[in-house]
């Protein structure tokens, strides 16, 4: 998902300690959503169930992420996406049969007995469906958390809270953030300090990447930097077959870039592409307060509805708590 | 533009007043002088500065915003002695501070001010309790409070006329009062509130060489402590929100 930029990014990535990272931080929740359903696995790909089977994963996620933000004085809003715009469709519908094809491979692996190959598949079959986000939205007030509702993209409401002041920055994994102008984008911020990449498990530390420095680096405007991301292609579009983030950079520079669409994807509508990257719909009248947890309901959802193990439950909400009971400035501003 | 020469001892007091809570943050100056607003990342605490221009040996400056990053600026502190004249130099439109003396010349990259933090704005908060002390008092009873807790509550009891600071750990606690012969009650009305040591001990240190510090309290209210610094042409003011007592 998101826009490959990875190879033109690299050079702007500053490694982070968790220290440094304390604040308020716009989460893009679907990303950070569908990596806690595609991580947090049985080794045969199962995801956790209750005795119901009912997807559980999410919620063991949200709840060892809140502990972990708030150690380190973090201080979470979940954005969640709203509605797509029209455009978006296309994807939406690749994304789907991507994950139809991977739940066939899965079961069809697990019938042949060849479990690594069955969590592989069962890893991309995953989906945020309205179940997920409605227990994941409940979890999160029970956790003392805010979240929004965006009224389009996610990443763009996130990018809008940290250029307007609100936030410190959005926590993805994606790039299309920088391209919505996220003044900063902090990514690998999980819980392990390990993701799956390719299939194997790397170690990875967290990641600034602040937009001024990547734009006055590459010597591009962030209009440049979504024409880019046209050209190899985001979430709105397939962008251009053969072109990747460096030669898309070169053409851009040249300013081949209205050359190169018209030849090559004529029927991409790129300036309502470009528009919406630089004006989505946002929303401003939000407002962000963290609580203590309500231990009672926090248990009574996980343990008594979803069999989470108390023990593990509880020792989660005593770090929260102790480490919250310091208030912010924000009460009185 | 920004011309200025300040005594080092001025600068330093200046520069560790904001340390002890932001790594970065925007300094405003124009014709009157310095002024900056920050919060810390956390959104815990605030630090106010003024420094007017009779702070400086000499000073003119248009309007600008500067993006200073502390923690190098008390890197460049090492190198100075106590009582040298500190040239500071900003160029119109330049992005690099120019600090020279005692034979060093630095020119410090000033941050993007767009990537720090914007301001926060002047909070509006009731604290009716207000009372002065030395700081020096302050600060010592905040070091005692460290060796038993992380936390300490500060409050003022109306009709013993005392203001107090307790400390309560896990095994052991520690009160300290102030009678009207120590500090001078500006309002002495009731007020509570418990505070993270964490910060307090950051702060203290700094309040410790003011001669007066004002606190205004209130009841689980952030407290605010205000103070001179270089000889009365500066004032600091720090704002710090109270931790929730548990019962």
């Amino acid at each position: 998902m998101g826009v490959l930029l990875r190879d033109i990014i690299a050079d702007y990535k500053t490694p982070l300690s968790w220290e440094t990272l304390a604040g308020v931080a716009a989460l893009d929740s679907h990303n950070a959503l569908y990596q806690f359903l595609s991580i947090i696995r049985q080794p045969d790909g199962t995801p956790l169930m209750d005795h119901t089977g009912r997807v559980t994963s999410h919620l063991s996620g949200i709840l060892f992420r809140a502990v972990n933000f708030m150690e380190k004085g973090i201080h979470p809003v979940w954005v969640f996406d709203g509605i797509p715009p029209e455009f978006k469709q296309e994807t939406i519908n690749q994304r789907r049969s991507i994950r139809e094809q991977a739940r066939e491979r899965w079961q069809e692996a697990l019938e042949r007995g060849e479990v690594e190959e069955a969590a592989r598949h069962a890893r991309a079959s995953s989906r945020i469906d309205q179940e997920i986000i409605s227990t994941s939205k409940n979890l999160i007030s029970l956790l003392g958390m805010p979240w929004i509702d965006a009224p389009s993209e996610g990443e763009a409401q996130a990018a809008d809270m940290v250029k307007r002041g609100d936030a410190r920055y959005v926590v993805s994994q994606d790039y299309d953030t920088l391209l919505f102008g996220a003044p900063m984008l902090v990514r690998n911020l999980t819980v392990s300090g390990r993701r799956k990449l390719h299939g194997r498990t790397v170690s990875v530390n967290p990641e600034r990447i602040v937009l001024a420095e990547l734009l006055t680096g590459l010597r591009i405007s962030r209009e440049d930097l979504i024409r880019i991301g046209i050209l190899v292609g985001t979430d709105f579009n397939t962008g251009v077959r053969g072109i990747g983030a460096k030669t898309a950079l070169k053409l851009v520079r040249n300013g081949e870039f209205e050359r190169v669409v018209s030849e090559k994807i004529p029927e991409t509508d790129t300036e309502s592409i470009l528009e919406f990257f630089q004006n989505p719909p946002v929303i401003v009248d939000y407002s962000l307060a963290w609580r203590q947890p309500d231990r009672e309901g926090v248990l009574t959802m996980l343990c008594d509805s979803y069999d989470f193990s108390p023990d593990r439950v509880e020792k989660a909400l005593d770090s929260l708590t102790v480490k919250s009971g310091q208030k912010t400035l924000d009460s009185w501003f | 533009m920004l011309k200025a020469t300040i005594d080092a001892d001025i600068l330093k007091e200046s520069i560790d007043a904001l340390s002890a809570l932001v790594t970065e943050c925007r300094l405003h100056t124009d014709e009157n002088g310095v002024i900056t607003r920050a919060v810390d990342t956390a959104n815990v605490a605030m630090v106010s500065l003024t420094l007017k221009k009779e702070a400086f040996e000499s000073y003119s400056s248009s309007k600008s915003e500067l993006g200073l990053d502390i923690a190098k600026m008390k890197n460049v502190f090492t190198m100075m002695g106590k009582n040298d004249i500190i040239t500071l130099e900003l160029p119109e439109n330049s992005h690099k501070l120019k600090i020279s003396f005692e034979g060093y010349r630095y020119s410090l990259t000033l941050l993007d001010p767009s990537t720090i933090r914007k301001d926060p704005n002047p909070p509006n908060i009731d604290l009716p309790g207000k009372v002065v002390l030395p700081g020096a008092e302050l600060n010592n009873a905040i070091k005692a409070a460290t060796v038993v807790s992380d936390k300490i509550a500060l409050g003022i009891d109306p009709q013993a006329q005392i203001f107090y600071m307790t400390a309560e750990g896990d095994t052991d606690h520690i009160r300290r009062e102030f009678g009207k012969d120590e500090v001078n009650f500006l309002n002495g009305v009731e007020a509570r509130s418990l505070f993270s040591l964490d910060y307090l001990k950051d702060m203290g240190r700094v309040m410790s060489r003011a001669a007066e510090v004002e606190v205004s309290l209130g009841t689980d209210h952030p407290a605010k402590f205000s103070f001179y610094i270089a000889s009365g042409n500066g004032r600091v003011e720090y704002l710090l929100a109270p931790r929730i007592e548990a019962d």
